[in-house]
C-alpha cells in the first residue's frame, strides 16, 4: 500500500522529483551522505547511544568555504562543547575551566571524503542497501557496510532521501550486535544563523591546553610498525601534547572508515603505571605495551583483535649513525 | 630481576634461587610488572585465547552486587558511619585489580580461570572488559581528530571521547 501510494506521489511529482528518488545502489547512497555532511548546514539533536550509556548532545553547522563550522555541545552530565572551523578544534570544559586547542597543520587530514576514496571502501565492505525507515521526521534510506573480514566493525546509515543527510549511524560487531549509535531526535537542514556558532563561555582566563600538533617521522627515530593490518595504511604521523603537557608520538592507521592511533610516549615522566595489555572504553578498544624504554597506547574505533595486532607489531631499531 | 622473573617463569630456578624473584613478586612493582607483561607476551605468541569478552566485567558486576562476599564482618562494622559506601568502592576498585591481575598475571596457575570457556575459539583473541588507565580519555580525544568518522558525521563523533571523569579529574 504505501509502495503504491510512493508510485503515486512519485509520477504525480515529475521527472525531476523522479530523479532524486530513483533508487540508488548503496555506493550512490554512501557519497551522497559524504557529500551532504561537507555541504550542507543543519542544526539539531541527536542521541548518543553506548551501551547502557545514553547522552543528548546539539549539533550545528554553519556550511562554508574551507569546511565552514561546526559546534557540539553535550547536553547531559559534566558540560562540554567543542566547535571545529576549517583548521582548528577547541573543545571547552565549563568545569575545569579548560580549553583544549588542537590547530592543524596538514588540511588533507581534515573532513572532505574524496569520490575515490569512498569507492576504496568497497575493498574491505560489501556496500549494500538497507531498509528504509523514518527517523526524526525524515524518511530516510539506509545503507550497509559489511565488512569483509573481522578486523573491522560494519555500519548501518540512514539518510534522509531529499537532502542525503545522516541520520542515524550504527556501528556493529561481527555477531551483528551494536557497538554504538547516533541518532537524530530533532534536525533542522539550512537556515542556520551565524550566531548559533558562538562558544557558549568567553573562556577569557581558562587554561589553555594546546597539542601542539607538528608533522614528524618517527620512522626516523627508529619506530616502525612491523605487520600491516590488511586494509589499513597510515594516514598521518605527528607529535603533539597530550593533556598533561606529555610528549607523544602518533601514527595513525586507517581503511577509510576504522581507524587506529598508535602512541608513543617516554616511559620516564609519566606518574602513574601502566598495565600492560588490552581494555576498553565506550565504543574504543586500548592496548598498551612497553617497548624499548616508551609506553605504546593503540586506540581504536576497531575491534580489538586489529587493535592489538597493531599494538604487538610495533617496533623500535636502535638507527646506525 | 627482570632476568630472574623470565628464568623463573621458564622453570629454570632452583628452590633457592626462587625466593628472590618470589619476594620480590609480592610486591607491587618492576618485578610484577615483568612476570605480567612476559606472560602476556607467551601467551601472544603461542596464540593462547584471551578470556571470554566481558569476563572481567561480569566478574566485577557480580562482585558489586555482593559486597558481603567481599568483607562481610567489615561492611557490616562500618554500616553505622556514613562513609561506608566508599569501603563498598574500594572493595570495587580492588576487585577490579585483583581481576586485571588474574586476568593477565596467572594464567598458568590460576588453571580454573584459564580454564574459562571460550566462545567462539575460532575467532583471534578479544579483550578482556578491563578498566584502561584514566589517561585513556587523553588518547581517545587526541584520536578523535583523525578519525574518518568524522567526514562522515562532522563533529558529532566527538561526543565519544570527551566523557567527563577523567577530565574533571585534572581540576
Amino acid at each position: 500500500m504505501r509502495r503504491a501510494l510512493g508510485a503515486v506521489v512519485l509520477v504525480c511529482s515529475g521527472l525531476a522529483q523522479a530523479q532524486v528518488q530513483a533508487p540508488a545502489d548503496g555506493m550512490t547512497l554512501l557519497r551522497r551522505i559524504y557529500e551532504a555532511t561537507e555541504k550542507l548546514s543543519y542544526s539539531g539533536t541527536f542521541v548518543y547511544q553506548q551501551g547502557e550509556r545514553t547522552e543528548t548532545s546539539r549539533i550545528t553547522r554553519l556550511a562554508g568555504p574551507g569546511g565552514g563550522v561546526e559546534r557540539v555541545e553535550v547536553l547531559d552530565g559534566m558540560p562540554r562543547e567543542i566547535i571545529r572551523t576549517r583548521d582548528t578544534v577547541r573543545c571547552y570544559l565549563p568545569e575545569s575551566q579548560t580549553v583544549k586547542v588542537e590547530r592543524r597543520t596538514d588540511p588533507r587530514a581534515f573532513p572532505a571524503m574524496l569520490p575515490e576514496q569512498v569507492s576504496e571502501l568497497a575493498r574491505n565492505y560489501t556496500i549494500s542497501r538497507g531498509e528504509p525507515m523514518r527517523i526524526a521526521g525524515y524518511d530516510c534510506e539506509a545503507v550497509i557496510l559489511t565488512p569483509k573480514d573481522q578486523l573491522r566493525y560494519g555500519y548501518m546509515l540512514w539518510s534522509d532521501v531529499k537532502s542525503g543527510m545522516l541520520l542515524r549511524a550504527r556501528t556493529f560487531n561481527h555477531k551483528g550486535e551494536t557497538v554504538d549509535q547516533f541518532s537524530f531526535a530533532q534536525l533542522g537542514v539550512g537556515n542556520v544563523p551565524r550566531d548559533s556558532m558562538k562558544p557558549r563561555h568567553q573562556a577569557q582566563n581558562w587554561r589553555v591546553e594546546d597539542a601542539a600538533v607538528t608533522p614528524a617521522n618517527l620512522g626516523r627515530s627508529g619506530w616502525t610498525v612491523g605487520a600491516d593490518l590488511p586494509g589499513f595504511r597510515k594516514i598521518i604521523e605527528v607529535t603533539r601534547k597530550l593533556s598533561e603537557a606529555r610528549p607523544v608520538g602518533q601514527m595513525v592507521y586507517s581503511d577509510g572508515l576504522a581507524a587506529v592511533s598508535v602512541f608513543i610516549e617516554p616511559m620516564s615522566g609519566r606518574a602513574e603505571t601502566t598495565r600492560p595489555g588490552p581494555s576498553s572504553l565506550g565504543p574504543f578498544q586500548i592496548y598498551t605495551r612497553e617497548v624499548a624504554n616508551h609506553i605504546v597506547t593503540v586506540v581504536g574505533e576497531a575491534p580489538a583483535i586489529s587493535v592489538q595486532r597493531i599494538a604487538t607489531a610495533v617496533e623500535y631499531r636502535q638507527l646506525a649513525k | 630481576m627482570k632476568q630472574k622473573i623470565s628464568e623463573l617463569m621458564d622453570g629454570e630456578l632452583g628452590g633457592g634461587e626462587a625466593a628472590g624473584p618470589l619476594t620480590a613478586l609480592r610486591d607491587e612493582g618492576e618485578a610484577r610488572d615483568a612476570w605480567r607483561s612476559y606472560h602476556l607476551i607467551g601467551d601472544s605468541m603461542r596464540d593462547t585465547g584471551m578470556l571470554s569478552a566481558g569476563f572481567a566485567g561480569r566478574v566485577t558486576a557480580r562482585l558489586e552486587k555482593e559486597p558481603t562476599v567481599i568483607a562481610p564482618a567489615r561492611v557490616a562494622q562500618l554500616r553505622q558511619r556514613p562513609r561506608w559506601q566508599f569501603l563498598s568502592a574500594a572493595a570495587s576498585v580492588a576487585a577490579v585489580a585483583l581481576v586485571g591481575w588474574v586476568a593477565f598475571g596467572l594464567q598458568d596457575g590460576a588453571p580454573q580461570v584459564a580454564q574459562a570457556p571460550q566462545q567462539n575459539p575460532a575467532a583471534a583473541p578479544v579483550a578482556a572488559q578491563v578498566l584502561p588507565p584514566d589517561t585513556a580519555n587523553d588518547y581517545l580525544y587526541a584520536h578523535q581528530g583523525y578519525s574518518p568518522r568524522n567526514s562522515l558525521q562532522g563533529v558529532a563523533p566527538y561526543v565519544r571521547t570527551v566523557s567527563g571523569k577523567a577530565l574533571v579529574r585534572k581540576q
